[in-house]
């Protein structure tokens, strides 16, 4: 490709990966697992401030709905009550919440007017006790005007007045509509041998972390200003937001995070509880806890999962695959936080690992009655890693192709990286067929395919499944307004910085921007700086910056933190190490080109015993002043800051043919899961599950194998088991764990063999590669192709998630009328 | 409808307590704020998740299915009388060594459910640990280091109580703390 | 998710209980194990104005035998039932269907008793009770008053209990150690209540199924045996041909319910391919 070199940004690399770390790459016990471990963590339930009251919040059993009137007054005369909110007396203090579309979708905190999905909370109470709080509850009163149910997308997409959802937009409730070329399209399709159309539906699952969200806010009247302990992320980077929903300057607010138990994205705002608790903590004077019960985070997190409609067509050449088209109509919800911002993310890896030269994206998002879309593992690139997986698997089907062959002869080879992709993106490094190899080394694929032939004579229906995807890292924050029509608020900064300071003792304590959510920041945070200073962990405490003392810093999502986590910290000691040795080398009498970090101290290079602790560079640097140079890069002190931007993207083209370089760390993954399916109960079970995955340099082998076996859980999850699933009504019918069901380690492959292959990036420290959500990207569409390969024999084929029992039976009963003499 | 308070004697982690509560305050609540011992976590209030699983009378239970009242008289035990940061318990030490927990929200029921089996069972066959931990939810780790914990867990522990086992477990460490 | 206020009473003994129900008993429920009544409460399904804690009651919890018959107290904890040698030997279909049931915290704390008086049509013990020809004891303060199984299930959470009476007791009739059992059930978890659940009990006589019962969970309202899917099998060879056309007479005649999890035609191809299933089993055993 011409012009590629210019594309390119020059790596700003300082670390470049050498294979051998005394901690990187260490499969070191966890940091932050003592005080877990002894139920000594601090999750939002966990806080408890003097005087603290508790709410609780009415949900509209209503999919949509005018909200006619409120009656409160009997809630507000029981015992015990503080406080009783209407929507619209919240709205009287607060605004809308934040939204990142173009144009944005008004979202209130409390519904105002009306409802727009079953579950939306329509008034709000505050008691001294959450039992109090909820008989309040029961003592509201409304009244509704029911409006018309838009529960199906593409009714929705044609409904006018009444069925509108938010009028002022407009008379329709299709929030985008746009069309995107890149590459020859039209061409690719013309030329080609083979056509494949696919109808393909991913249906709605979500992160249910086993926490929900919560927030304990209090308001002090003294300075006019909010504190917010809650389990958020972005706190540090758009926690102004919320400050300008409650109608404050941004540094009226002060939000402290707490840990979370889990998010896997559904955590990255949380806006909604926040803006909630802060309100009522100001309008009755005492501090607010608010807590979302289960019911509360199932209808209404605001972090559904994707919701599509795919009309695929893969265009297919001699053998090669050309050109991609998917018209997708999105099911988004009710509100539009994330804007399009999914299907952007889906276009940093849309063609896969494979060298396909065209891709058109047809691409509808409906507002209908049900909780909005958000963040979960994966934002849109889990979806479209099914969709060109199952095209595969159809493709090789019709060519009567291998599966092995066909997906080998169509990657994009190791010599040719970094490679740009047709949407703009770039893959920085890989290694396909190298990962590709040792899954099926792991699995010993061919002994399980003559055990399939084996089952496959004695009735018995055993399926290996293949998926070779992506698994990019690292988002750029053009992704949330590239594909609108008018960009909006164009932010291209997605930082990450820490702060760090050496006390006199030669402690080293490192300040982070984001929170825990059950990735490691503490672990990563301190095996990268006990690299970079050669020092012991034990030295190292990791801390948590409230809004009021952080940096810029994005926080974990797009598998970005373990890079840019240590980017920042690399580019933080780095100059932490400069001021160490100079004090030293003041010390020693020596040049500092002399001198090297070793076990804790600063030493001459080849000299041992020519040295000092850090302990002892660390108190003069600290306290002794005059003893030093009259140098004021000597000052009293030794900290250091750093803020680490993306280390490698580019802006979009105004006329998006070319979306620039968005996403470019680019890992690969390829599972292989071998199930059994029972064909009379439609059950599946696991035999074996392998999965590689390259991430480049690994920090911690083992926390990035936990996140594989807990990402392929939840993708196993949303294959087979789980789903958000509203009736043609809008009533959620599964609204609680009894219905809405995760897997148990009985639904689970019993082992999850983890491999790794690494291709280190040129663009990031060390090398690493994020891999936080490859696991949920990769499952979906392995376990599909393996049950579809299972019922190879009886001609299913496998175009809709989750595989419930119910659906495969009735996909296989179906073809078992289609074809006889296959059925017994 | 006033309801009268009951007096609750509930004895936790070996610490006697005397509260009086109304009865429908569920056990789980009872534990996290009337004693301040929020270790026990809440997932889902209906019995499905067990991040609220303590031991009762020496077995699991669900403590958000229980209300105070009905643990007059009882014996409790949660994470908080497992093991400190300074003397963790093998169980917990099994877990951290073999990242049997990721956000950390589950681990305290995980534990408790491992100490029910292994002080019931203390060579538990796979089969039984997965029984055993098949009982709660995880969303982080997919099971599989859990199991894995428990399983190493186990081990040491009938190792560290058999008289002279040469070689026996790895590091010999000392029942219970 | 907090349950309403309730006024709570712990009577020492059964007579406490009984009186305890005579008064206000459409308020009043019965706390046992509540694994399956506080979920309710804590999601405001139900508000009873007045729980009666049967928890250290004594007596109640026995397991036995008491002449023809086999005992298991209503108080008595899943875990306890499924731990019992005696239980494992008179009625082993109930052991069978515990492998099904929830997971152990509950069923450390769960009763059978407080099982079938919830009467859950998708939970499994109702229908080993059909299985069993077993009697439900129940005690009021005018006395006792035994119901066979078959008349005690009669819909979603409706039993025949009258609501000033407890249930005391499970009577099982002793059956002959050879008579065949086989259970099986699909569920999406394991674990979870059955989308359908069979239970299936016969004698071999001369070669051929005698006295045969063949019960359900998840295909109606209640648990029920299906009389003329029974009649089909009584009499039949006990071999796969003659146990899939039972099987598919099973299908037939059910008409079961439709919820988000499974429609009828699955449910029907459940009750097919399990009552094969649990029948082949029975013969192989």
């Amino acid at each position: 490709m011409t012009g590629v070199e210019n594309r390119i940004p020059k790596s700003r690399q300082k670390e470049a990966p050498r294979g051998t770390y005394r901690w990187i790459g260490r499969s070191m016990k966890r940091v932050e697992d003592p005080r877990l471990l002894t139920g000594h963590g601090s999750y939002a339930d966990d806080i408890h401030l003097p005087g603290m009251a508790l709410a609780a919040v009415l949900r509209s059993p209503h999919a949509h709905a005018r909200i006619k009137s409120i009656d409160t007054s009997r809630a507000k005369a029981l015992p015990g009550v503080i406080l009783v909110m209407t929507g619209a007396e919240a709205a009287d203090k607060a605004g809308p919440l934040p939204c990142f579309a173009n144009p944005p979708v008004k979202q209130m905190c409390i519904a105002v007017d009306r409802v727009r999905h079953v579950g939306e909370p329509v008034a709000a109470v505050v008691a001294e006790s959450r039992y109090v709080a909820e008989d309040a509850l029961e003592l509201i009163e409304v009244t509704w005007e029911p409006l018309p149910v838009m529960a199906d997308p593409e009714e929705a997409a044609r409904a006018m007045g009444d069925g509108v959802l938010h009028p002022d937009r407009g008379d329709t409730n299709i929030a985008f509509r746009r069309s995107f070329d890149f590459g020859p399209v039209d061409e690719d399709f013309a030329q080609a041998d083979h056509v494949i159309r696919r109808k393909l539906r991913w249906s709605r699952s979500g992160a249910q972390p086993m926490e929900t969200v919560g927030a304990v806010a209090e308001f002090n009247p003294g300075t006019g200003k909010f504190t917010i302990h809650a389990n958020t992320s972005m706190y540090n980077y758009v926690g102004w937001l919320v400050a300008a929903s409650l109608g404050v300057p941004a540094h009226r607010l002060n939000i402290v995070p707490t840990l979370a138990g889990g998010s896997f994205g559904s955590k990255i705002f949380t806006h909604r509880v926040m803006v909630i608790a802060a309100t009522l903590a100001r309008a009755c004077g005492r501090p607010v806890k608010y807590i979302e019960d289960r019911i509360d985070n199932i209808t209404a997190c605001d972090a559904h999962g994707c919701d599509r409609i795919y009309d695929v067509e893969l265009a297919i050449k001699d053998g090669l695959m050309t050109g991609l088209k998917c018209h997708v109509i999105d099911d988004y919800g009710a509100y539009f936080q994330f804007g399009v911002g999914h299907h952007g993310n889906a276009l940093s890896q849309i063609t896969g690992p494979y060298r396909l030269r065209s891709v058109r994206l047809d691409l509808t998002a409906v507002l209908t009655n049900k909780c909005q879309q958000g963040a979960y593992r994966g934002f849109g690139s889990d979806v479209a890693n099914f969709v060109l997986e199952r095209m595969v698997d159809a493709a090789v089907a019709k060519l009567n192709d291998d599966a092995l062959q066909f997906r080998r002869r169509n990657f994009i080879q190791p010599d040719q990286f970094p490679y740009l992709i047709p949407t703009g993106n770039m893959y920085d490094s890989g290694n396909y067929p190298a990962v590709l190899d040792k899954a099926l080394g792991l699995l010993d694929y061919g002994e399980w395919r003559k055990r399939q032939e084996e089952a496959r004579q004695s009735g018995r229906y055993i399926g290996i499944g293949i998926a070779t995807c992506q698994e990019r890292s690292v988002f750029s924050a053009t992704e949330f307004w590239m594909l609108n029509e008018e960009p909006g608020f164009a932010l291209t900064s997605s930082p990450e910085s820490v702060s760090l300071k050496m006390d006199p003792t030669g402690k080293v304590y490192v300040a982070l921007q984001a929170p825990f959510w059950g990735n490691s920041p503490e672990t990563v945070a301190t095996q990268i700086l006990a690299e970079q200073l050669q020092i012991d962990p034990q030295d190292i405490v990791v801390t948590y910056s409230d809004s009021d003392h952080g940096l810029n810093g994005t926080g974990p999502g797009g598998s970005r933190f373990t890079v840019m986590l240590a980017g920042a910290v690399v580019g933080a000691a780095q100059q932490l190490k400069q001021k160490l040795i100079r004090v030293a080398a003041h010390m020693l009498e020596t040049d500092a080109s002399d001198l090297e970090l070793r076990d804790g101290k600063v030493g001459v290079t080849g000299v041992p015993g020519m040295e000092r602790t850090f302990a002892e560079v660390a108190l003069h640097a600290h306290y002794f002043r005059l003893s030093m140079p009259d140098d004021p890069s000597l000052s009293s002190g030794l900290d250091a800051a750093h803020v680490y931007d993306h280390p490698a993207t580019t802006l979009p083209a105004v006329d998006r043919k070319d979306l620039g370089i968005f996403y470019p760390i680019m890992g690969h993954m390829c599972h292989l899961p071998v199930v059994e399916v029972d064909v009379e109960t439609g059950k599946v079970e696991f035999l074996a599950y392998v999965a590689v995955h390259d991430c480049g340099t690994l920090v911690n082998p083992m926390t990035l194998a936990g996140h594989v076996r807990g990402g392929v859980a939840q993708g196993i999850g949303t294959a087979l088991y789980e789903r958000y699933h509203y009736d043609s009504n809008g009533q959620l019918l599964t609204a609680s764990f009894m219905d809405y069901l995760i897997p148990t380690l009985h639904e689970l492959p019993e082992e999850i063999i983890v491999g790794h292959v690494e291709t280190p990036s040129p663009f990031t420290e060390y090398g690493i590669k994020g891999g936080g959500e490859g696991g949920r990207m990769g499952a979906p569409p392995a376990v599909a192709s393996a049950i579809e390969d299972a019922l190879r024999p009886l001609g299913v084929t496998i175009n809709v998630l989750p595989l419930t029992p119910k659906h495969l039976r009735t996909l296989i009963r179906e073809a078992q009328a289609r074809r006889p003499i296959a059925a017994e | 409808m006033t309801i009268a308070n009951e007096r609750v004697r509930v004895t936790v982690n070996g610490v006697i307590y005397e509260r009086s509560v109304e009865p429908r305050l569920l056990l789980s609540d009872f534990l996290r704020h009337e004693l301040g011992l929020t270790g026990t976590h809440v997932g889902c209030e209906h019995g499905v998740c067990g991040m609220c699983t303590i031991l009762l009378d020496g077995r699991t239970a669900r403590s958000c299915l229980a209300f105070a009242v009905q643990a007059d008289g009882c014996q409790i035990r949660t994470v908080e009388g497992l093991g400190t940061v300074d003397g963790l318990h093998p169980i917990q030490e099994a877990f951290w060594e073999k990242h049997g927990l990721q956000c950390g929200y589950c681990t305290p029921a995980m534990l408790m459910t491992a100490v029910e089996l292994i002080e019931a069972n203390p060579s538990p066959s796979r089969e039984e640990i997965r029984d055993a931990v098949g009982g709660n939810l995880c969303r982080c780790t997919g099971y599989q280091t859990i199991v894995e914990a428990v399983e190493l867990a186990a081990q040491r522990l009938s190792a560290a109580k058999a008289p002279s086992t040469p070689a026996a477990g790895e590091d010999g460490s000392a029942v219970g703390h | 998710m907090k349950p309403p206020p309730f006024e709570y009473l712990r009577p020492a003994d059964v007579e406490g209980v009984l009186a305890a129900l005579a008064r206000d008993s459409g308020e009043t429920k019965i706390l046992a194990g509540g694994q399956s009544l506080v979920p309710m409460m804590n999601l405001r399904i139900v508000a009873p104005k007045r729980l009666v804690d049967i928890n250290r009651v004594p007596g109640l919890d026995r397991i036995g035998i008491d002449g023809d018959w086999f005992v298991i107290g209503a108080l008595a904890r899943h875990t306890d039932v499924l731990k019992s040698p005696a239980v494992r030997q008179h009625t082993p279909l109930v052991i069978a269907a515990y492998r099904h049931v929830a997971h152990r915290p509950i069923r450390n704390r769960g009763t059978i008793g407080g099982n079938l008086a919830h009467a859950d049509p998708a939970s499994e013990l109702p229908a080993v009770m059909l299985a069993l020809d077993a009697e439900m004891v129940l005690h009021s303060r005018s006395g006792e008053r035994r119901v066979p199984a078959e008349r005690f299930f009669l819909g979603t959470f409706e039993t025949a209990a009258r609501a000033d009476e407890l249930l005391t007791a499970i009577r099982v009739p002793l059956v002959s150690e050879n008579r065949r059992w086989g259970f099986e059930e699909m569920s999406q978890r394991q674990g979870d209540y059955a989308l359908v659940a069979v239970a299936a009990t016969f004698d071999l006589e001369s070669g051929r199924c005698a006295h045969p019962r063949l019960a359900y969970a998840g295909v109606a309202d209640h648990a029920m045996r299906i009389p003329a899917v029974e009649a089909a099998l009584d009499g039949a060879s006990p071999h796969e041909a003659a146990f899939e056309a039972v099987a598919a007479k099973a299908a037939e005649a059910v008409n079961p319910p439709e919820d988000v999890h499974a429609d009828a035609a699955y449910r029907r191809d459940l009750v097919r391919s399990l009552t094969r299933r649990a029948l082949t089993a029975a013969a192989r055993r």
